[in-house]
């Protein structure tokens, strides 16, 4: 799968400064499926928007946007839903969790829909990410940075073609971030999936194919 | 998909739901007890009527201060007779023709105290007469007239003139063996012909002193000089007497008839007018309990906005996230059909009860009418409620 961009810039953009972005100023871009992308930015140069616009969250940009050679403008509601479910996953900054479920009852919430992985591998990713001991707690009383590997664990549980990951490691110290990062490359590679990261300034994340400055 | 249930579910207000299922609930009882009960009393009311035995009904005009002064005729002319023709209620309509000859009758003999007195014969066609007599019909051959004098008549003399003024009573069968003359006199001093006349049977139908319609009209021919006049009188049949219409229509028009006869068209009126006041106050209150059940979803909905937004982000479809809501909707309308139907058919049980008491025959169960009245109403809302959750949840999906 891929996803191309022609002259897409979100309406808020174009009141701001975009000079020198490789992603806002492009004639065209194009992410293909299997390689990952690093956008790299500070804050407010759109780094969400980028994300939601892709996953159809965002429609109010100019320009056009292809999944594969069909534009996302003529997505149904169901052809979102089936996209969600099984095309692109996303790890959202604003994490989206439902306080009321235990953490694992929210990792199943996504998991039953495709039953792509069994219990013992969502127990198993936890444990590699800290979390197993949280697993049976309510999502709302979890600190910040245990609910982020939360919902990495949720993005994780479903087929996808390309993985969004916005800012998924923000609240994490250097080794978990790695750890969390390995899980993400294995799970993708799995997968052949295509990765978009963005994060403010992650250094020290290795293996990215292409960085793209915003 | 349990989660999401019980994601959904928990933003529910339970004094709405309650709410909007009891008033529904009591809605739906009044509605449903209204429609058995109508029917039941409807099925009474047509048995006592006897429904198979069609109705004769004679009406006659007012009579008013114009007509004792002369002014105005109190008869029926050909318009105002075609107009009552074309009542649907009226299966079979007759005028009374009437003598347009004087006539008298007398007696002879030893067996009776002579008297004599002038009289009016009217006649109408056979198939209106409630009795039924070899001897009635008119042979020139034989000159016997047969004739059918109002039952009403016979009880007079025999209830009340006859015990006061020291007369004997005389039986039905005594005074149709009384002979007595009937003098039909035409124009002219001397033109007149005596024939002999009988009564061959009372009438609890027609108030008149009646005679064969084929006697009457040959009579009319020979004798006959008086200006016609229209008639007086009308007689018709109705298959369906608690017909309301007749009663609106004799009083639209000022007609006027033996009420007594119309009691089952009047007490339909009144029954209808109870029944369809009933139905609109239950039509009120299953429309108001209908809006709280709309809007306690909606509120859910939007309550759960966020929640929705969330789960259309995880990739659920709207029609997916509305689903917890349409299982509530179709648990609460069930619940409603059920206990609606089952308090209706207790209701109907306990009438039955009581009007068997009366010996009233009530059904002791529910009218088919009544389950197709209360599925269709649950469709209806049902159809309407799920309508309005799809279009709730899809305007907060992308």
């Amino acid at each position: 799968m891929t996803i191309r961009f022609e002259k897409m810039i979100p309406l808020p953009m174009l009141e701001q400064d975009t000079s020198g972005s490789e992603v806002w100023e492009a004639e065209s871009l194009l992410l293909e499926q299997g390689l990952s992308y690093v956008v790299e930015a500070p804050s407010g140069r759109g780094k969400t928007s980028l994300l939601s616009v892709i996953y159809g969250i965002r429609t109010d940009y100019q320009g056009v946007v292809f999944m594969d050679d069909r534009e996302l403008v003529s997505f149904t509601p169901r052809d979102w839903s089936l996209t969600r479910k099984s095309k692109l996953s996303f790890i959202f900054q604003g994490l989206e969790l439902f306080d009321d479920l235990t953490a694992l009852e929210n990792i199943r919430l996504k998991n039953n829909m495709t039953a792509y992985h069994t219990e013992e591998r969502i127990t198993e990713m936890a444990r590699a990410l800290g979390i197993e001991p949280f697993l049976h707690r309510k999502a709302g009383i979890l600190s910040f940075g245990q609910q982020q590997r939360v919902a990495i664990i949720r993005a994780l549980c479903q087929p996808f073609n390309f993985l969004l990951a916005d800012e998924c490691f923000s609240h994490m110290d250097h080794e978990n971030r790695l750890t969390a990062y390995d899980l993400i490359r294995e799970e993708c590679e799995a997968r052949k999936a295509g990765l978009i990261l963005t994060s403010l300034n992650e250094t020290g994340l290795p293996n990215a194919d292409v960085s793209l400055k915003l | 998909m349990r989660l999401l249930y019980q994601i959904l579910w928990k933003d529910h207000s339970r004094a709405h739901l309650l709410g909007a299922f009891l008033g529904t609930l009591a809605g739906f009882v009044l509605l449903l007890a209204g429609i058995q009960f109508y029917m039941d009393i409807k099925v009474v009311l047509s048995e006592n009527r006897d429904l198979l035995d069609p109705e004769y009904i004679v009406i006659n005009k007012k009579v008013n201060i114009g007509n004792t002064l002369g002014l105005t005729v109190g008869g029926f002319t050909k318009e105002e007779f075609a107009e009552i023709e074309a009542q649907p209620f009226a299966d079979q309509v007759a005028a009374f023709n009437s003598n347009e000859f004087p006539v008298q009758a007398y007696t002879e003999g030893e067996q009776v105290p002579n008297f004599i007195t002038d009289l009016f014969f009217e006649a109408i066609p056979d198939e209106f007469i409630d009795v039924k007599s070899d001897d009635w019909q008119w042979d020139p051959e034989k000159g016997t007239i047969p004739v059918i004098i109002p039952q009403d008549y016979l009880n007079l003399y025999n209830f009340g003139f006859a015990p006061s003024q020291g007369l004997p009573q005389i039986p039905k069968g005594v005074l149709s063996m009384i002979n007595f003359k009937l003098r039909l006199q035409g124009q002219g001093r001397g033109n007149y012909d005596d024939y002999n006349g009988r009564i061959v049977g009372f009438s609890n139908r027609v108030s008149s002193i009646l005679v064969p319609l084929d006697f009457l009209e040959w009579a009319n021919e020979k004798y006959g000089y008086f200006n016609k006049n229209d008639p007086s009188q009308i007689i018709l049949v109705s298959k369906d007497p608690t017909d309301p219409n007749i009663i609106r229509f004799l009083e639209e028009k000022g007609y006027d008839t033996i009420r007594e006869k119309l009691k089952s068209s009047r007490m339909n009126i009144i029954l209808k007018f109870v029944i369809s006041f009933l139905v609109i106050v239950a039509a009120i209150i299953i429309g108001l309990a209908f809006l709280v059940f709309l809007l306690s979803l909606q509120l859910m909905i939007s309550r759960s906005s966020e929640k929705i937004r969330r789960l259309n982000k995880l990739g659920f479809h709207y029609r997916e996230i509305s689903r917890p809501y349409i299982l509530l909707l179709f648990l609460l309308m069930a619940g409603i059909t059920g206990l609606s139907l089952l308090l209706t058919s207790l209701l109907a049980g306990q009438l039955h009860e009581t009007a068997e008491a009366w010996s009233l025959n009530i059904s002791p169960s529910l009218h088919g009418i009544i389950y197709g009245t209360a599925l269709g109403l649950i469709l209806l809302i049902s159809v309407a409620n799920v309508a309005a959750i799809f279009i709730s949840t899809k305007k907060l999906c992308k």
